[in-house]
């Protein structure tokens, strides 16, 4: 009886493990292709984010044979690295300078964004060997954030303009900001030299409403937020280079470029081709009107001809 | 109300190719799960029913891998298998052992002794009184473990999106990441609780038609 249970024990055991073994290696017909013409795109739990891996993956499987799978709401951008060392995903749709320069690369913030772009594309290569495309065209940064009438009250245009009005205005900013090192409040005061008197920490997601409804009549937005352009807002430029540059690019493993030669040149189609207002517009026709990123990804694509004759 | 409605019929007119997409995939995860669940399941369960000192070691087991939470499942696997559907499809394919195997194996201790032994009275071999005894006089219940497996399995494939494989749950999960989503979060939910109830029913429909009885009464060549 004893030697029966023993065998049994093991005969499932054994099933089970090499089963796990099989089903990962295997692809199973409608779900998931042979992984050698597979690629995988990861993607942030980030509406932007997700627009922009149906972009890529869109535009690949439209141009090559591959199989495209998306790997959506990683949890940060240090999930997303991380999974691009172990393999797990060949391509991730967006990474912003800033954000890598300080979590991936461990390195002090650089204020010029053509800097900031050289050394994230010169590190990834040396460290990990992947590649850092050039941007999309759109950042998507903290931004200073007024309605287009108090703009025009005031004469409002740069950050410096809010020095003389800034006691008088309601300025409205997300939680961490003001007790961030570095890139927080009280680094925003010692670069601008002038403080806001009446402060609101609140959630971000709130900011933009609370502008349009007149509760606010400064806010820290995302620069690249589909509400920006949907609420008739109006962004004020950082003249003075405060927050450091968060442009956004795709990042690719150089294994995968080497194995499927053709997809660098795909890739490169996308460059410099979304600007922060496109890029706004395409947040909003998703989040505001209820458009999934797949369906805002191929209306993109189909306006731009699948970028067909472009090199 | 009215307007939730409005909105729901608003996103399903904009997005009904997604939608659509994520309800096969959804759909394929479970019944890969379900269908590697019935290739081992079966078999054990057939094999328990005939060496029934290992039942309660071999169920109990089953038992223990249902206790799991499924997101607790998926995470542990994950670790094994990487992120992707694969690893949701094996996640499920170990949560459909329990009904499967329990079904088989109540199925067929549940035949008739007499039935058996008529069986091999008539010079069966043992293959045969499985092939043409036990089988199909146990074939309902054993349908009915995979209705349950397959019911349950539709559930858990929601969670896949945590792990990347998408389906379903990747609409309502953006659904809670966006200002205003109760829409998107409903626009979700409503596919998979509708899949789930129409697979139990197809399910139902099935194993009625496989019951003995009714297979009788149809098959008049049956009748004695």
């Amino acid at each position: 009886m004893n030697q029966t249970l023993k065998k049994t024990k093991r005969v499932i055991t054994i099933l089970i493990l090499s089963l796990s073994f099989i089903l990962g290696a295997c692809s199973l017909p409608g779900l998931s292709g042979a992984p050698e013409n597979t690629i995988r795109i990861g993607t942030l739990n980030t509406t932007e984010s997700q627009i922009m891996g149906q972009v890529v993956k869109q535009l690949i499987e439209h141009e090559t044979d591959l199989e495209v799978v998306l790997v959506n709401n990683l949890g940060s951008s240090i999930v997303q690295h991380q999974a691009m060392l172990d393999k797990q995903v060949d391509i991730t749709a967006t990474r912003y300078t800033g954000t890598d320069l300080s979590g991936a690369l461990g390195m002090e913030p650089v204020n010029d964004p053509d800097e900031a772009m050289k050394i994230v594309q010169k590190e990834f290569k040396e460290r990990w060997d992947q590649t850092w495309f050039d941007s999309y065209g759109f950042d998507n940064t903290y931004a200073f954030t007024v309605t287009k009438e108090l703009a025009e009250k005031y004469g409002l245009e740069k950050v410096s303009d809010l020095a003389d009005v800034a006691g008088e205005l309601r300025f409205g900013v997300d939680n961490s900001w003001i007790h961030r090192e570095g890139d927080g409040y009280q680094g925003f005061v010692e670069t601008y030299g002038f403080e806001f008197p009446k402060i609101y920490p609140m959630q971000i997601g709130l900011v933009y409403e609370a502008l349009a409804n007149d509760e606010m009549d400064v806010v820290l937005a995302y620069s690249s937020d589909g509400r920006i352009a949907a609420f008739n807002l109006k962004i004020l430029e950082d003249d003075k280079k405060f927050f450091p540059p968060y442009d956004t690019s795709l990042v690719a493993r150089n294994e995968v470029l080497r194995e499927h030669p053709e997809l660098e040149g795909i890739l490169n189609k996308l460059v410099g081709t979304i600007d922060t207002a496109k890029m706004q517009k395409m947040n909003y026709e998703a989040d505001g009107e209820k458009r999934e990123p797949a369906v805002v990804a191929q209306k993109f694509l189909e306006e731009h001809h699948y970028f067909e004759g472009v090199e | 109300m009215m307007d939730v409605f409005q909105d729901l019929l608003n996103y399903y007119g904009q997005n009904a190719w997604y939608v659509w997409e994520q309800f096969y995939k959804q759909f394929l995860m479970s019944a890969y799960g379900v269908l590697f669940g019935a290739i081992v399941g079966i078999p054990i369960g057939i094999f328990i029913a005939h060496h029934n000192r290992l039942s309660p070691w071999v169920i109990s087991l089953a038992n223990i891998i249902q206790t799991i939470p499924a997101l607790a499942m998926l995470g542990v696997l994950m670790l094994v298998m990487g992120l992707g559907p694969n690893t949701v499809v094996f996640a499920l394919f170990l949560y459909s052992l329990l009904p499967i195997i329990k079904n088989t194996y109540t199925g067929i201790r549940n035949v008739d002794p007499a039935m058996l032994e008529s069986g091999k009275g008539m010079g069966m071999t043992r293959l045969q009184v499985l092939r043409m005894v036990e089988l199909p006089l146990s074939l309902s219940v054993i349908m009915a473990g995979l209705r349950t497996a397959l019911v349950i399995t539709i559930g858990v494939a929601t969670i896949g999106t945590f792990i990347g494989a998408g389906g379903l749950g990747d609409i309502i999960i953006r659904g809670t990441n966006v200002s205003d989503g109760t829409t998107i979060i409903l626009a979700g939910a409503i596919p998979t609780a509708l899949m789930a109830i129409i697979a139990d029913a197809v399910m139902g429909w099935f194993e009625k038609r496989l019951a003995p009885s009714t297979r009788l009464k149809k098959n008049p060549a049956n009748q004695v």
